[in-house]
């Protein structure tokens, strides 16, 4: 995409997509006026090839899968520093939430896996055992993203320290969680709920 | 609070870290209020709150997470004391949320099988200490203050962000972690980070972030004279205790470039950097530190960036 020129037409600009991170995110892409106080203030920009200002352009342009194909949208922290700074009311931290549910959904290109698989897990956890398991959290990241020497000293040092703990027991109330997912899932396939 | 009236009590939902990496968190927060005389009692099986993860790919479902869990604190009399700013975070947003869209509410209540219940005010830990049980009263509770220990407050992301959302202070300018020291006797310093993010969960994901965000929070520490930090965030406590020492590797080891050896003195004014450990406490053990409880008691030895040696010095030990 560098340095290619952007064409914008009915055949490149995707409107239905933006449509719908509107909705989802409950916030109009169309009142930001570029100021640019977003990326000033946001800590992650550095990491990102295109800045939140940047971002919400894209969308105003119909662009989406542009922005669907980097890493930008998984490298913000949601420390909210942009929703709270916009003078339009952009809320950016919800609009980026919401291109993450449908890059998610779509199980769309992406450059960052890693963070994906993270959230995955921490998800996964949540559904097998209603809190969080860090020691499984950490190991099964370390497994699944072929990193296997990745903070292999700290691991012993957090147990010693009666941070991380082996065992971890289920919550007794777990069937109640399995049944938020299995309604939310049902919910969607009815088409009752984004 | 005036005499005769009812003594204070909540309910508590301590969040996942509290019951494992930020255990001294759980621990001093009980130990506090205990010495504060103040009732604290557990929801029973509550769940993860579904923290940023959840919220990040899955809105519906990060709501649905805390409104279930909303619901188990109906359970325990008194508002809903929270330690850990993102579960405070996800619960205020969850509640600010619903209230305001009928659309996500009917959805999150067939997902949670029930009704969402909305109105019990959750409340941040600092909020108990400084409004509810009052900075007055706590300045009279304080048994050993804080003498000559120069604190940074570090209030990270989620305790005051978005606008309206946590209600816990001013979002852009607050003071609330200032007031509190003062009130402890102990110094909050001035500085330029206390509210920019920590890396949070990059942590696990992609900890060279964590590093690069971290560092400047500890440096800007110690250009401001600060002794130590104080967070109310179990991820910013990781971040800046666990990692201190690889940042320290990272960013800080005497710089042996050929840039760092020409440069290197002119930058520090001609002495060595500072390299001072910073240690990160919870605002509950600098609290209760001064209302006399033990610091056994505090989950000290949990720690991973040692903070005896600094107490020992300022003579809080």
């Amino acid at each position: 995409m560098k340095n290619k020129l952007m064409h914008l037409s009915n055949e490149t600009m995707n409107i239905g997509f933006v449509k719908k991170v509107e909705a989802l995110s409950g916030s109009s892409v169309r009142r930001c006026f570029q100021c640019g106080k977003c990326s000033a203030g946001c800590p992650m920009s550095t990491f990102m090839e295109h800045p939140p200002n940047r971002v919400v352009r894209l969308l105003q342009l119909g662009q989406g899968q542009r922005i669907l194909a980097g890493r930008s949208i998984w490298y913000c922290a949601s420390c909210e520093t942009c929703t709270t700074r916009c003078p339009n009311k952009v809320d950016l931290a919800a609009i980026m939430d919401a291109l993450r549910k449908l890059s998610w959904d779509a199980d769309g290109p992406s450059k960052e896996s890693y963070v994906q698989l993270a959230n995955r897990l921490f998800i996964e956890n949540i559904r097998t055992y209603g809190r969080q398991y860090e020691l499984r959290l950490g190991a099964a990241f370390n497994m699944k993203s072929g990193q296997f020497l990745k903070d292999l000293m700290l691991g012993p040092k957090l147990i010693s320290k009666g941070k991380l703990k082996m065992f971890h027991s289920k919550n007794k109330n777990i069937a109640e969680i399995e049944g938020i997912f299995k309604r939310i899932e049902e919910m969607r396939k009815k088409g009752e709920a984004l | 609070m005036t005499p005769g009236k009812k003594r204070l009590s909540y309910s508590y939902y301590p969040g996942c870290s509290l019951h494992a990496s930020g255990r001294e968190y759980d621990i001093s927060t009980r130990a506090l209020f205990k010495a504060l005389n103040v009732g604290l009692k557990e929801v029973p099986d509550w769940f993860c709150c579904g923290a940023t993860p959840a919220h990040n790919v899955d809105e519906l479902l990060s709501l649905s997470l805390c409104a279930k869990n909303l619901s188990l604190a109906e359970e325990v009399e008194g508002d809903l004391a929270v330690a850990c700013a993102a579960c405070f975070s996800r619960l205020k947003t969850t509640q600010h949320h619903l209230k305001e869209d009928d659309t996500k509410r009917k959805q999150v209540e067939v997902a949670i099988d029930g009704p969402a219940a909305l109105n019990k005010p959750v409340k941040h830990i600092l909020e108990i200490l400084a409004r509810e049980f009052g900075l007055a009263k706590l300045e009279e509770s304080v048994k050993k203050p804080l003498m000559g220990l120069k604190v940074a407050p570090y209030y990270g992301c989620l305790l005051t962000r978005p606008p309206e959302v946590p209600e816990l202070d001013d979002c852009e300018d607050p003071s609330i972690m200032e007031d509190v020291l003062r009130a402890l006797g102990a110094e909050p310093v001035k500085w330029s980070h206390r509210m920019e993010c920590c890396g949070a969960n990059f942590t696990l994901s992609r900890p060279g972030v964590v590093l690069k965000l971290s560092n400047a929070i500890l440096e800007s520490a110690r250009i401001a004279g600060a002794d130590c930090i104080m967070v109310a965030c179990p991820l910013c406590h990781g971040n800046l205790d666990i990692r201190q020492k690889e940042i320290k590797e990272a960013y800080g080891a005497p710089d042996s470039t050929l840039f760092g050896n020409i440069f290197g003195s002119e930058l520090h004014g001609g002495s060595a950097p500072d390299q001072r450990d910073l240690p990160i406490f919870y605002v509950t053990q600098l609290a209760a530190l001064a209302m006399g409880v033990a610091s056994e008691s505090l989950g000290f030895e949990s720690v991973i960036t040692d903070p005896k040696p600094l107490l020992r010095d300022k003579q809080l030990l």
